[in-house]
């Protein structure tokens, strides 16, 4: 059980990982990117190539999918989501750009990247055994290591930019109020690029810690982006706290099905409890709209 | 008035889409005044601000503070440059951050400045004028009453050191006792301090009082200036604006 437990802390690490960086780009947009998913597929991919083809170390490889996604995030939203959001009166409209972003995104890469499964070389070999294996004991990688201590980082490291530097106050005030922050002196749209490239650099990321657990391939996106909107929805869309708990929940969730339950029963039993839970809470565990 | 005025809208048209806002408004504060703009619901009062602060781009005429152009058609400086130039706002409805501290409001007012000592001195000095905000320092701005979210609004306005302060409607919606202190606070903000105050309200009354000139809007345009102690005893303003 120790074990599966241990599982659930490294996928809830990773997870919020991934529902920070969407419900970032929600709060201070309020735009649901549908193309997340595709975004911690391109991560994968960047790790895949630099790292797993290219041979350059993983703590470079590991950086350069955040900013690869990073900047990808930033012509999006000049691109994309500006013109449609400075035109349009309607949430609908860029609802659909999202959804058109993704699939752009994901065809993209089956074109590129082919629909071969990729997988990378361990980043770092060894093995931790704690306890005898077949009396409950624990087994861990030093790479899975690697991967939670590093998502529990950026998380750690998210936070505190948010709370304690000036582009992360910019970040509270326009996801809270645009307007009342472009009257303190806050230069909303950059803060508003410098939010959906975060929000991006995250998924990246989240991608490129577990293609070296699980491969990538061009079609994970809209899986990911699902697990994604789960999380939020579990803690509330915009709120931070509320990402990661989702994130955890999830992450836990998913260990503990997969150890009792066969293959796909794991998964339907999460959307039943999704559905029922949002029956009773429609605005996430933290009840509030954005924050 | 031959001195260049603090704040000059010159034949100032704003628009939304169809709606003609502000037609041919014109409108001179002097440093140190204290201007009020009354007018009924919808009469353009906020589009006035609007246009001063750049939230809203003019369709005709200019915007000039300390005689520089920041709203024009040839010219048009983004909102949030504003401040650095010493202008402040309290937006109609109050604005403050709902998810913030009293404290993290108050210093979201002071974004744009960078001396860490003058900061916690007007932090300081807010929290003397208004008592109540420092016994709720940590409290979250949406859990405030609406006359204290006012102060809110008022103290972040004053964190950005401004030298002319706009409000819009901060008696609206507030419980007497509050509108009697901010008053008070108003006067105190412009007399000790020297801040030049653009006061919109729909309270005819308070605002004439408080103010040494004032325009009255009337479907977007002027209709009416002058002292507001002649405006007082003016019949029109009588009958419409102070219910006599
Ligand atoms: N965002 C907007 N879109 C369309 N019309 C608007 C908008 N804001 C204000 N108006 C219209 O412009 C006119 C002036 O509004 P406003 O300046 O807010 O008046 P006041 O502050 O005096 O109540 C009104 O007719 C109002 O309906
Ligand atoms: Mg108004």
């Amino acid at each position: 059980m120790l074990q599966v437990l241990i599982n659930g802390a490294l996928l809830g690490a990773v997870y919020a990982l991934i529902a920070l960086g969407l419900t970032m780009v929600f709060s201070i947009m309020r735009v649901v990117n549908f193309a997340h998913g595709q975004m911690y597929m391109l991560g994968g991919f960047v790790v895949y190539y630099l790292y797993g083809q290219y041979g350059l170390p993983f703590y470079l490889a590991l950086p350069a999918a955040g900013i690869v996604l990073g900047l990808i995030g930033v012509a999006f939203n000049r691109f994309f989501f500006q013109p449609v959001l400075a035109t349009s009166t309607r949430e609908e409209n860029s609802m659909l750009m999202a959804v058109g972003t993704a699939l752009l995104l994901e065809n993209l890469a089956l074109t590129l990247f082919g629909e071969k499964q990729r997988g990378v070389p361990e980043v770092v070999e060894g093995i931790f055994i704690w306890g005898d294996v077949a009396e409950g004991g624990v087994v861990l990688t030093y790479s899975n290591m690697l991967v939670m201590g590093v998502a529990v980082l950026a998380i750690v490291a998210l936070l505190g930019f948010v709370q304690y530097t000036r582009p992360g106050r910019a970040l509270r005030a326009v996801a809270q109020d645009k307007e009342a922050a472009c009257l303190q002196g806050v230069d909303v749209k950059t803060t508003t690029t410098l939010g959906f490239a975060i929000g991006a650099a995250l998924a990246g990321i989240a991608g490129g810690l577990l293609v070296t657990i699980y491969g990538v391939n061009a079609g994970v996106g809209s899986n990911i982006s699902t697990k994604a909107f789960i999380m939020v929805m579990i803690g509330g869309a915009g709120v931070t706290k509320g990402a990661i708990l989702g994130g955890l929940l999830l992450g836990f969730a998913e260990a503990i099905g997969y150890d009792i339950f066969p293959g796909s029963v794991t998964y339907l039993i999460i959307f039943v409890a999704m559905i029922i839970f949002l029956l009773f809470k429609p605005n996430g565990m933290f009840g509030k709209p954005w924050g | 008035m031959s001195e260049t005025p603090h704040l000059e809208l010159k034949n100032v048209s704003l628009r939304y889409g169809e709606v003609r806002a502000l037609e041919d408004v014109s409108i001179r504060v002097g440093r140190g005044q204290v201007v009020a703009l009354i007018g009924a619901n919808g009469a353009g009062k906020s589009s006035v601000l609007r246009a001063v602060t750049g939230l809203r781009k003019v369709a005709a005429g200019e915007v000039r503070i300390d005689g520089n152009q920041t709203n024009s058609l040839q010219h048009q400086q983004p909102a949030h440059a504003l401040v650095a130039q010493g202008v402040a706002m309290v937006p109609e409805g109050r604005h403050i951050f709902p998810y913030m501290s009293i404290k993290d409001n108050l210093l979201m007012g002071a974004y744009s400045r960078k001396d860490k000592a003058g900061i916690a001195s007007d932090l300081e000095r807010v929290c003397e004028r208004f008592p109540l905000l420092k016994q709720r320092f940590q409290q979250q701005g949406s859990s405030l009453s609406g006359g204290e979210q006012q102060m809110v609004a008022i103290g972040r306005a004053l964190m950005a050191k401004p030298r002319l302060l706009l409000l819009d409607e901060p008696s609206l919606g507030i419980a007497p006792q509050i509108i009697r202190i901010i008053a008070r606070s108003l006067i105190e903000i412009n007399t000790k301090e020297g801040i030049t105050i653009v006061l919109v309200e729909q309270n005819s009354r308070m605002a004439l009082a408080l103010s040494s000139y004032a325009y009255v809007l009337e479907t977007g345009h002027v209709a009416l200036e002058g002292p507001s102690s002649e405006l007082m005893t003016n019949e029109h303003v009588k009958r419409l604006y102070l219910g006599a």
